[in-house]
């Protein structure tokens, strides 16, 4: 409320777009990472909150609706926002370019891909795709580590992972496994549990599994 | 057999339709011959102005004495700091704001669903030195009251044409960028502000009375209140056609004391009472026995003679200029310099104010080839500023379309002339 005032009262606010947040409030009142601007049944997009600002590859997100979807993240990408315009190098730190051509942070735009791997019916988690995709302008959060365990104490997560074309799903599922043995406290009997799933799913192909097992350890 | 007919008759009917480009092209070919001789003609009269400039360099006092007491047809700079020389940029300082606005329209179409019109006005402000969050922005308005599409001025009641809504963004473009920049050095920034174009409302010159009256005030006010803040503005101008240097030199060439067009001796109608060595004495003096002794370098822009004078971040004196309309800025008479950007010579207007304020005055000169500097060859808070402002035509076509689908859904008797439908869905 506080900050609304503020921003009434500032001589500078009538030029501001109506669309955009300020950037005070949001740190204040914002904790989403990003909002969809495309959506599917089994991938999203979305716009991270700030540039540079998507979560890391191979994160959990969680979109905000009745029944929440939940997402990994496969692909974070940083473009220009207008189509007919490309960053051009200047040979300058970026600490020099904000402060001497501050334009062109306004003119980047971050945005990340997520692979739905299931949804949030109640605190309940369902490996299954969604009934509905997630909506265009809604939030994405990231998981908690109770949300993140929730989806992986079975081994379906790495199934959907392993059974997605188009993704470097190697690299997906050791970063995943790094995110999920991380919220499963480092516990040696989950680690133990998810290299058996992975060398069932993976038993026709023994370089792939050693090489995953390998660079998870690591 | 119904399919291969349909596909003659398209090709038949591209080859009626499409422009004749073999008539076109040799129109270029005879353009580009033209071109040539222009070029080379060019070229010695570049040699010949700068001959002329770097002779009264030293002696700009006479030029300007001339200058004054001359009666021209042509505009005239007032010379006060010399006639040209190159001044370095001063230093830019480390923390500067830069506002600037750009607009565009979408003009008023009788023929589409409404008669209504678009303007948009393009937001820049641009924090150096501090990693602030830049300001970048823009905010359409739409007119479409009955007292806003007519204007009534010197008595007529007009439809607003693509001149009044030009003006009307014009005027708008000036009074936002002032309102912005004030508002930028309320919250603290020390700030300059940046118009794109004059800052001369010379168009403004035999327009009715009422509507001169209207707009000077309007540019005035805000001049006045960036005046009383200390803010200053500056016009620039991206190649710039004007030629005020170059008539001063034309001046110079003229071999009376003091040049009156209007009774011009060599203009053939104006020898009627003289003798006939009289006529002789004056046939002497001109240009190769043809033209007006002014004549050799007509036809070159100041900014083609400046650029072999300057430096890149350089910048010319400072010349008054002569603009009638200017009679009526009071304390805000235009002033203007060229400046060396680095690709190309740039004009730059500034009011009394900041001309004859030192500080100022360095600021302006020096902001404005940084901000070139940056965007490469043209100011980057302009160049934004149009970013932000431009209707593109798919935006013009998204608007219209809006438009009919909200008249429409709302019930709203709608109505499109044919010539529109007509271009739309041509049949056979």
């Amino acid at each position: 409320m506080e900050t609304i005032k503020e921003r009434e009262q500032s001589p500078l606010s009538r030029f501001r777009s109506e669309a955009l947040p300020l950037p005070d409030d949001t740190e204040v009142e914002r904790t989403h990472v990003g909002e969809v601007v495309e959506s599917s049944t089994t991938e999203l997009i979305a716009q991270a909150r700030e540039l540079h600002g998507a979560p890391s590859f191979g994160q959990f997100v969680r979109v905000e609706a009745d029944m929440p979807v939940v997402g990994i993240v496969f692909n974070v990408f940083t473009h220009s926002i207008e189509p007919n315009r490309r960053p051009t190098a200047y040979g300058k730190t970026e600490e020099e370019l904000r402060l001497e051509q501050p334009q062109i942070f306004e003119l980047l735009r971050t945005e990340f891909q997520a692979l739905v791997i299931g949804y949030l019916d109640g605190d309940e988690a369902v490996q299954i795709l969604p009934p509905q995709p997630a909506r265009i302008h809604s939030f994405a959060y990231l998981c908690s580590d109770e949300h993140v365990r929730a989806f992986t104490r079975s081994d379906d997560y790495l199934r959907s992972i392993l059974n997605t074309s188009k993704i470097p799903t190697d690299e997906l599922v050791i970063a995943v496994l790094r995110h999920t043995v991380r919220a499963h406290a480092h516990a040696p009997s989950y680690l133990v549990q998810m290299g058996k799933e992975l060398s069932r799913l993976l038993s026709d192909d023994y370089d792939r599994l050693s090489s995953i097992i390998r660079r998870v350890v690591n | 057999m119904r399919a291969s007919r349909r596909g003659r008759s398209k090709v038949a009917r591209k080859a009626n339709a499409m422009l004749d480009l073999y008539s076109v092209k040799t129109q270029i070919d005879g353009m580009v011959a033209d071109e040539r001789r222009v070029q080379e003609d060019f070229r010695a009269k570049l040699e010949l102005a700068l001959a002329e400039y770097r002779r009264w360099l030293p002696e700009w006092e006479g030029l300007a004495r001339k200058i004054d007491a001359s009666r021209t047809s042509w505009l005239l700079p007032g010379l006060g700091e010399g006639l040209g020389g190159g001044i370095d940029s001063p230093a830019r300082p480390s923390t500067i704001s830069i506002a600037a606005t750009d607009g565009s329209q979408i003009f008023p179409d009788r023929h589409e669903i409404s008669a209504c019109f678009l303007i948009n006005i393009g937001y820049i402000l641009l924090h150096y030195g501090t990693g602030e969050k830049p300001l970048m922005s823009s905010k359409p308005r739409l007119y479409y009251r009955e007292e806003e599409i007519y204007e009534e001025w010197g008595g007529a009641r007009i439809f607003v044409n693509r001149e009044l809504v030009g003006f009307k963004r014009g005027l708008m473009e000036f009074t936002e960028l002032a309102d912005l920049a004030l508002a930028a050095h309320a919250e603290g920034h020390r700030t300059l502000a940046l118009a794109d174009g004059t800052l001369i409302l010379w168009n403004l010159e035999g327009k009715p009375q009422d509507f001169r009256a209207a707009h000077l005030e309007a540019t005035i006010a805000a001049l006045d209140e960036l005046h009383a803040a200390r803010v200053p503005v500056a016009g620039y101008i991206s190649q710039p056609g004007s030629q005020e240097l170059i008539n001063a030199l034309k001046l110079g060439l003229c071999p009376l004391a003091a040049a009156d067009c209007d009774r011009c001796p060599y203009q053939e109608e104006n020898q009627l009472h003289f003798s006939r060595e009289e006529i002789d004495t004056l046939n002497g003096d001109l240009w190769q026995g043809r033209g007006l002794p002014c004549s050799p370098i007509e036809g070159l822009s100041d900014a083609v003679l400046v650029r072999r004078v300057l430096r890149p971040g350089q910048r010319t004196p400072l010349y008054r200029s002569a603009s009638k309309i200017l009679a009526e800025y009071g304390p805000h008479h235009i002033y203007y310099f060229y400046l060396h950007v680095g690709t190309e010579i740039g004009r730059v207007e500034v009011p009394e104010w900041v001309a004859t304020d030192r500080e100022l005055l360095d600021l302006v000169h020096a902001c404005l080839y940084d901000q070139a500097e940056k965007g490469q060859g043209y100011p980057v808070a302009l160049a934004e500023a149009h970013e932000r402002a431009v209707v593109r035509s798919a935006d013009r076509e998204t608007f219209y379309r809006f438009l009919r689908d909200t008249f429409v859904k709302n019930d709203l008797q709608t109505h499109l002339s044919t010539k529109s439908f007509k271009k739309r869905y041509t049949g056979i």
